[in-house]
């Protein structure tokens, strides 16, 4: 019963209705978008640029999808800057982590001949 | 799990910033950006270094993959609509949208039991070497944050039958469940890109 | 709070001094709701009250700290004699790792949590926890983790009778309690090395990191949303503060250890190479993920010791907390700053140059925001006004042989000493001064600070002073040898050791200084049971205190608050007592509403009872009995249904209208 209690969420107004036409839009505009890179990603790998430059394309879209599906389908820019900073401060310290870990191992420091697997 | 936990006992609290459920969902997802951080870390430690025990891009289908995360991110773009709809309180447009939901999502499992089978079937097991237990592992991680993201949603659309569904409550839980599909499509996005896309460059 | 109001059933109502009036509501599922039953146990089992589920933590968390106490206490005796044989060496490896275990997992983080659960809603005015049934479903969960982790003992013991054997995958290795230490280093985790003590551990560590993840997110939201107005962040208690921080690490650090634990798992059952030798895994990556989690953990355990110091020393001194933003602040760099020190744990195992020498300068780092609280501490005592009762005589020791932790410590941030004493007897007197000297007299500070207040009744006589004048010299007589133990090279996890090294004075003196310090805790112990049999009422505010839990009853009352308080300044209740005329608490008016109770449920309960058939299951497969993967998968449809019918019955609540109270 204590489920009705308590949102902050207002009616549907007009207004209301308005910025999620809005939304509307830019939700189509972000779809479309993500399809397109999606498929340049795939079209890319095959070209025959230089490695680097694949890569860093490749990392730049990827994360510009990883962004842009945070801040318009999960709304992080139309909410309280608290959940950015929850989920911001996972995602860095998650990425600290994994560049640390990069960093931390090597090939050099592996014996293959105690690695009878393969 | 529409309502797994009540919202607040306070009756209007003048310190309430946001919702509870998605300040909740919110941490939870930070949570599992460390969890999935740290099966992608693993993958890419053994790949590099043991980049020639194993050879990915002859088992790897990329069109397949491709089409996985497009259906993925379509679905992301559906939920958004059926979170949208929920706040604009019209419900046939939500059902509508999470069906569609629930069958990219269906679909991009169908995909992924498709590709473990080929891939089993072409000797690629979880003991074979480093790549399949890193392999399986992460992304079938992945496939049973879907497979439970799925199941949530044919609980909310099954619910949304029984003319319990408030306005205001509800469209609180399909938002919550609304941003854990988009986070499982995010961790898709970073995987197509880090696990996939990579070993063809 | 205006639009909400039309939408409310009217709920049943009544006065909180005739509660027989109310009579439990039947769910959605159409079961009667387990409210105002007559059964005690059944009340105890389901309820969802914050203090009722903070007591029990702390009951639980007190008897395995005895537990972990007799397991060290083996050990230490063991160790009293060169060529000792009291215990066996496999035994030996199993005591030394479920102390470790045991005293991390099962006794300082839950009695953390207990002080969370009861202080933090007072703390900030709030009648709850933001999600009451996840609370109790992280008590459960907690529980069944320590069943499971345990369960090894039963085994071990039919082992011993001679009426069990490992079959199966771990067959021939009859080694029933974890044995490989608490940071169970890959490869001994391996099949091919350990049985099925490992699985237990294992299927333990991950049942208690769900209940504490879901625990530290239900706290995160409580702390953010549920403070009454007027209760800013920088108005808040430091502990609560280091709460929020504490519980920040947990959202963040755990989720790497059950990672680590899923791969070693399936290393285990289903035969992957992750920390498999000749597979190609690297046990190392063990450790780094690991200590990823470790690391913080450590802070995790400490930071709600430095907050009870933090509220006991201001009360004590009649002094507002010296540098209160300072404080806060230092607390939040080493919960951050906890993230970025790991490989100091790991300095010897050859990370590189670069790496050591980058883990060295974040070591040192670190320890400036703690010394920065140590001279914030000192500070509140200059000048005050300082009243030497038994919080305080605990909370100056823990300022003390905290500090004397932190040395050390900080002689391991030094990369050339620490290969000197990596894993010696150096590292065991660093961290149990951190533990002991630190958390240990921390809580017990906290114990007799808010006992009072949890129970209603008030510490009789002093034998506080000599429960702190046995454990303050038991620890020091037990673990400062031990610096020169270690300086002169005895490993740790040694079974036992020959003579002529030097080493006989030491260990004994080791050994008699731990049975000071169990006669200590048995004081401390005698001293609780006092209170609760015999101690006089305590009243609302025994000790002259400074912050909101304070002003309500001891014991509170189940909604806490009759009225939300509206909180005007830092240091609520002292500014209300002493403060100008415009910092007196007021109340929010409730317009007749009443409080709204959530309801007690089952589900929780089942869901986190699940946990042990899961946990066992998944177990006991390893050590070859049959069926019991079938017993696995019905500990999973139990969490499933638990967690579906949580979700069908819907939150409930009902009303209660208590008459106001003055402060």
């Amino acid at each position: 019963m204590s489920e009705a209690e308590y949102h902050p969420l207002p009616v549907a107004t007009e207004s209301h209705k308005d910025s999620e036409t809005e939304k509307y839009h830019a939700f189509v505009n972000l779809a479309l978008g993500l399809a397109a890179i999606t498929g340049i990603e795939l079209v890319l790998v095959y070209l025959p640029f230089n490695t680097v430059f694949i890569f860093t394309v490749l990392l730049s879209l990827s994360l510009f999808k990883f962004i842009a599906v945070i801040a318009w389908f999960m709304h992080l820019i139309y909410d309280k800057l608290i959940l950015t900073l929850a989920f911001g401060t996972g995602m860095a310290i998650a990425t600290g982590t994994f560049i640390a870990l990069g960093f931390l191992f090597s090939r050099g420091n592996v014996d293959m001949d105690a690695i009878t697997g393969f | 799990m529409s309502d797994t936990a009540t919202a607040s006992h306070e009756d209007g609290h003048a310190s309430l910033i946001i919702d509870n459920k998605k300040l909740l969902m919110w941490l939870f997802l930070g949570s599992d950006c460390m969890f999935f951080g740290t099966l992608i870390s693993t993958h890419l430690i053994y790949r590099k270094l043991y980049p020639e025990s194993f050879e990915p891009t002859a088992l790897f289908s990329l069109e397949l993959t491709s089409f996985s995360t497009f259906i993925l991110l379509m679905s992301s773009f559906l939920m958004a609509l059926a979170v949208s709809a929920m706040h604009k309180g019209e419900l046939k447009s939500f059902r509508r949208n999470v069906i569609g939901v629930i069958f990219f999502g269906l679909i991009f499992l169908g995909c992924q039991v498709y590709e473990f089978a080929h891939f089993v079937h072409e000797g690629l097991t979880l003991s074979t070497n480093t790549f399949g237990s890193t392999f399986y592992m992460m992304t079938g991680t992945h496939g049973v944050h879907v497979a439970i993201g799925v199941f949530w949603l044919i609980c909310m659309y099954f619910y949304s039958h029984t003319g319990k569904m408030d306005a205001h409550e509800s469209a609180i839980d399909v938002e919550v469940a609304g941003l854990y599909w988009h986070f499982v499509d995010i961790v898709w996005i970073v995987i197509f890109t880090a696990v996939y896309l990579i070993e063809f460059i | 709070m205006s639009h909400t109001e039309t939408e409310i059933p009217t709920p049943e109502t009544t006065h909180a001094h005739e509660p027989q009036v109310l009579k439990p509501e039947r769910s959605r599922l159409g079961l009667m709701r387990p409210d105002h039953g007559k059964s005690v146990i059944i009340d105890w089992l389901t309820t969802v009250d914050h203090k009722k589920i903070g007591l029990m933590y702390g009951t639980i968390a007190l008897f395995f700290l005895l537990v972990g106490g007799i397991e060290a206490l083996i050990i230490r005796t063991q160790l009293a004699f060169p060529e000792n044989d009291l215990i066996s060496a496999q035994r030996y490896n199993q005591l030394f790792t479920m102390h470790g275990t045991t005293m991390i997992f099962l006794a300082i983080m839950p009695l953390n949590a207990a002080f969370f659960n009861f202080l933090v809603p007072l703390q900030i005015g709030a009648r709850d926890v933001a999600f009451p049934r996840i609370n109790s479903f992280s008590l459960w969960g907690f529980v069944a983790g320590a069943i499971v982790i345990n369960f090894g003992w039963i085994l071990q013991a039919l082992e011993v009778m001679g009426l069990f054997q490992a079959s199966g995958p771990t067959a021939g290795m009859n080694d029933f309690v974890p044995a490989m230490g608490w940071f169970g280093y890959a490869p001994i985790t391996g099949i091919n090395f350990t049985g099925a003590g490992t699985d237990f551990w294992i299927m333990g560590l991950q049942i208690l990191g769900i209940a504490s993840l879901s625990a530290a997110m239900n706290f995160v939201v409580t702390i953010v949303n549920m403070r009454a107005p007027g209760m800013k962040m920088m108005r808040m208690p430091v502990f609560t503060w280091m709460t929020l921080v504490v519980s920040l690490l947990i959202v963040f650090a755990f989720p790497a250890i059950t990672i680590a634990l899923g791969q070693l798992m399936f290393d285990r059952c289903f035969g992957t190479n992750f920390f498999v030798v000749a597979g190609g895994g690297q046990p190392i990556l063990w450790q780094h993920l690991f200590w990823i989690f470790g690391h913080p953990e450590v802070y995790i355990l400490v930071l709600p010791a430095m907050g009870i110091i933090s509220e006991v020393l201001p009360t004590f001194s009649k002094k507002p907390l010296f540098g209160y933003s300072i404080v806060v602040f230092s607390g939040a760099v080493i919960g951050f700053l906890g993230f970025a020190v790991w490989s100091h744990h790991m300095f010897t195992t050859g990370l590189g140059k670069v790496a050591t020498a980058a883990f060295s300068l974040l070591t040192m780092a670190i320890a400036v925001p703690t010394g920065v609280k140590i001279f914030n501490w000192v500070g509140t005592l200059w000048g005050g006004r300082v009243r030497f009762s038994a919080p305080m005589i605990f909370s100056l020791g823990f300022v003390w042989m905290f500090m004397m932790g932190g040395f050390s410590g900080i002689m391991h941030s030094s990369a050339p000493a620490d290969a000197q004493q990596q894993d010696s007897y150096f590292v065991i007197a660093h961290f149990h001064y951190v533990a002991i000297g630190g958390i240990f007299l921390a809580v017990v500070a906290g114990i007799y600070f808010w006992l009072p207040k949890m129970i209603g009744k008030m510490w009789k006589g002093n034998l506080s002073t000599w429960v702190a004048i046995f454990s303050t010299v038991g620890l020091n007589v037990t673990f400062f040898p031990m610096h020169f133990l270690g300086l002169l090279g005895m490993p740790r996890r040694t079974h036992t050791y020959l003579e002529g090294f030097g080493w006989e004075t030491y260990n004994l003196v080791c050994t008699i200084g731990a049975y000071i310090l169990a006669f200590g805790i048995f004081l401390l112990v005698v001293d609780i049971i006092r209170c609760f049999r015999s101690g006089e009422p305590a009243g609302n505010d025994p000790w002259d205190a400074r912050t909101l839990e304070w002003t309500t009853t001891s014991p509170p009352r189940v909604y806490n608050f009759a009225k939300t308080p509206i909180i005007p300044a830092r240091d609520a209740l002292w500014e209300h007592k002493y403060g100008p005329e415009n910092r007196r608490i007021t109340f929010e008016d409730d317009h007749g509403h009443g409080i709204h109770m959530p309801s007690q449920s089952w589900m929780p309960f089942i869901a986190s009872f699940g946990f042990i058939p899961l946990g066992l299951g998944m177990s006991l497969m390893q050590a070859g009995i049959p069926y019991m993967g079938y017993f696995a998968i019905f500990g999973l449809v139990l969490i499933g249904m638990g967690v579906a019918l949580w979700a069908i019955e819907g939150p409930g609540g009902y009303h209660l209208h208590p008459e106001e109270d003055a402060i």
